[in-house]
């Protein structure tokens, strides 16, 4: 077997190497610098070792049999947690090898079986990790993309949505540094949208803790992209139909309506346009409670004058155009309900 | 060379915070317009600095590229790629702080001084440096797809740095590598003319890393000649041509003899456009760059054994690179750029008031 012959190391001996030298380095501390520096060398050699073999390269295709062999050895050796337990101390390269060997490990499929997914589900301290790794500007965005991969399966989705961990991510995709809060923000809107039934289940049954007391923060929030995305999530999650009893609660709090009002008249336009999306929801429905209703017919005439004036550049965006005129129709009609 | 970043330290942090930053003469613009680039002074250590600062709410500008091409600069680390000190976000702009490239693109350079293009040493010396930013890209099985000479970046001393990340395109996804890619980049008409074939043909065969090497080709020709192949036709001429297998020439006395006869005597042979002569090592560089089958064009890796880098000297090429591209002069201080008028500073003040006073639509909660 040519394969194991020479310098080729076979799956048992890599996983070997790299645990013994995680372990190390893991052990040493921050004056050993010469020493860390070895070790870390070693470390990052092996993952590379690994990840070509897991991806193949480019004149060799990866090996089932191998790989399977791989897997097994790394599950056993509890490599995944020890990886990301010890993410800091490995260099630049390795920490992305280990995000692209933990991808490749995931998607892993015996028959109906992930066994990836069922290692991770016994060991919900990976997640946790994951998640915590975006307090530490060096590992943040590779641990974002190990977050993003387990997202796509439902059973590591729900554990990340059920932990209190998941509130967490509200404050990290508000972080100063843009590219780990624009990271934070695909993971939050993953975990919110990819599992459409999963996602709906869970708004319904944390409605105030997640919008009242936490997504209410990212709308009014200081930090220009984060509200623009948070309003453009919220427009998606409401127009969403899985999210009926979620839109249907949403908009029958007056501060809500308030909130996109007022968000209407930002100086920013995006934020206006977005707004718009679910300003909409609000008229659109036709079982309105008392005081949105009211709230409407008081500003009736100068919402009919300002919707007439907004955006009217986007001629060419027909659905919008569409829109609009069909709000204020709906706000021109509005009557005050009659008393039963 | 990889960097080993995380290893140490930083020496220098750059905060997060605009008041760090002093911002002067504009040196560049980026983002279809929606971005400028300014030469600035990171306040704590008095150096200087380049700040890009894009205005996020404006129409032209699509934040997903925006997060692609920082997370990509964010996620490459070699010293011939441009990295960024740190991104934040402020009122609506995205700053990004970067290392000063005080000679600015080899695009600068041509259209400073080198009309006619650039000396062979000083191509050889640069391309040689992208071939190594390339070599690690493709090494973590990444296609540029977008190298020209307006993303070749040099600095006051010649250090030359590979930019343009934002049509980079990883071929290790969703846990597995790909051969071929099929992904035709959105947005890409500014870099057409330095496309390969089997990238703008959009067949079933797709294009892989090879595609990279045809453009360093065509970089190559535009370095040389000052001008980049194609541009003079349409855009589906230029199409038609390269499927056909046309290959671009680098221009010199041998290789256009014509211009020998043109208009000899009269001014004197300095008037003479193109008076020059290539080397062979160079002219075969730009032959097996450009070969239309992707098959026959080597990698990143063999190209910088090629012969036409024997020319560099090791140990002096870049101070030799800065002495090459005399008359043109780096950056050297605030002084040296005119200043940004005051007055657009103003507009902005005035704009951001209307925005604020305008208040004709209150509503009644």
């Amino acid at each position: 077997m040519p394969l194991f012959g020479g310098k080729h190391k076979t799956p048992q001996e890599l996983v070997r190497n790299l645990k013994e030298a995680l372990t190390y380095l893991a052990s040493l501390n921050d004056r050993e610098e010469k020493k860390a520096a070895k070790a870390s060398d070693d470390v990052s050699k092996t993952l590379l070792a690994i990840k070509n073999m897991l991806y193949g390269s480019v004149d060799q295709d990866p090996q089932t049999e191998v790989n399977t062999q791989l897997a097994q050895e790394m599950y056993s050796s509890e490599m995944l947690l020890l990886l990301t337990e010890n993410l800091p101390k490995i260099d630049f390269e390795g920490k992305k090898d280990v995000s692209q060997i933990f991808s490749n490990l995931l998607r892993r499929k015996i028959g109906t079986r992930m066994p990836t997914v069922d290692h991770i589900c016994q060991r919900p301290r990976i997640l946790k990790i994951l998640m915590d790794g975006y307090k530490n500007q060096e590992v943040a965005l590779n641990c974002g993309q190990m977050l993003r991969e387990c997202c796509r399966h439902e059973d590591l989705a729900r554990r990340l949505l059920y932990s209190e961990d998941f509130y967490k991510l509200f404050k990290y995709v508000e972080v100063s540094t843009f590219d780990i809060a624009s990271d934070a923000f695909s993971t939050f809107k993953d975990l919110l949208t990819r599992h459409k039934i999963l996602c709906a289940e869970f708004l319904e049954a944390n409605y105030d803790k997640v919008f009242i007391d936490h997504y209410h923060e990212l709308l009014i929030s200081d930090n220009y992209v984060t509200q623009r995305q948070a309003l453009k999530l919220l427009g998606e999650l409401l127009l969403d139909r899985h999210n009926f009893t979620t839109m249907t609660r949403y908009i029958s709090n007056p501060d809500n309506l308030k909130l996109m009002m007022n968000m209407l008249r930002s100086k920013s336009r995006n934020i206006q346009f977005e707004a718009f999306h679910v300003f909409k929801v609000f008229v659109a429905n036709p079982n309105k409670p008392k005081p949105i209703l009211e709230i409407l017919l008081r500003n009736k005439e100068r919402l009919v004058d300002f919707l007439s004036k907004f955006h009217n550049d986007r001629s060419e965006d027909e659905q919008f155009n569409d829109e609009k005129a069909y709000l204020i129709k709906q706000i021109k009609e509005l009557k005050p309900q009659e008393e039963h | 060379m990889e960097r080993k970043a995380g290893m140490h330290r930083p020496l220098v942090t750059y905060d997060l915070n605009p008041s760090q930053y002093e911002l002067h003469a504009v040196i560049g613009t980026c983002c279809n317009g929606a971005g400028t680039v300014h030469l600035a002074r990171h306040l704590p250590t008095q150096k200087l600095l380049a700040v890009k600062k894009i205005h996020l709410d404006a129409q032209m500008v699509d934040m997903k590229y925006l997060e692609h091409e920082v997370l990509m600069n964010r996620t490459m680390s070699h010293v011939n790629i441009v990295s960024c000190h740190c991104t934040f976000v402020h009122d609506n702009h995205l700053w990004i702080i970067l290392p000063l490239m005080a000679f600015g693109s080899s695009s600068d350079l041509l259209a400073a001084h080198f009309s006619e293009g650039l000396p062979e040493a000083a191509i050889a010396f640069i391309l040689y440096e992208v071939l190594k930013g390339l070599e690690y890209l493709h090494s973590k099985g990444v296609i540029h797809r977008s190298v020209r000479a307006s993303h070749i970046l040099i600095s006051a001393e010649g250090h030359v740095c590979l930019s343009g990340l934002r049509f980079a395109y990883s071929m290790l996804q969703e846990g597995q590598r790909s051969k071929i890619v099929h992904d035709f980049p959105e947005n890409f008409v500014n870099s057409l003319l330095w496309s390969s074939p089997e990238l703008l043909g959009q067949s079933f065969a797709g294009y892989n890393t090879k595609t990279d090497i045809y453009s360093v080709g065509i970089t190559a020709c535009e370095l040389g000649n000052g001008g980049v192949p194609f541009a003079d036709m349409p855009v589906t001429q230029m199409l038609l041509e390269k499927m056909e297998g046309c290959t671009p020439q680098l221009i010199d006395m041998q290789t256009m003899p014509e211009l020998q006869q043109a208009t000899p005597g009269a001014h004197g042979e300095e008037s003479l456009p193109f008076q020059r002569t290539f080397s062979q090592h160079f002219k075969n560089f730009v032959e097996v760059c450009l070969s239309p089958d992707p098959k026959n064009r080597p990698t990143a890796s063999s190209l910088l054994q090629h012969s036409f880098f024997k020319q560099i000297r090791r140990k002096s090429g870049m101070e030799s690179l800065v002495s090459l591209l005399h008359p043109v002069t780096p950056i050297s201080d605030v002084g040296s750029v005119p200043t940004q008028d005051a007055e657009a500073d103003l507009n902005d003040i005035t704009a951001n008031l209307q925005s604020v006073s305008v208040e004709t639509h209150l509503w009644d909660f």
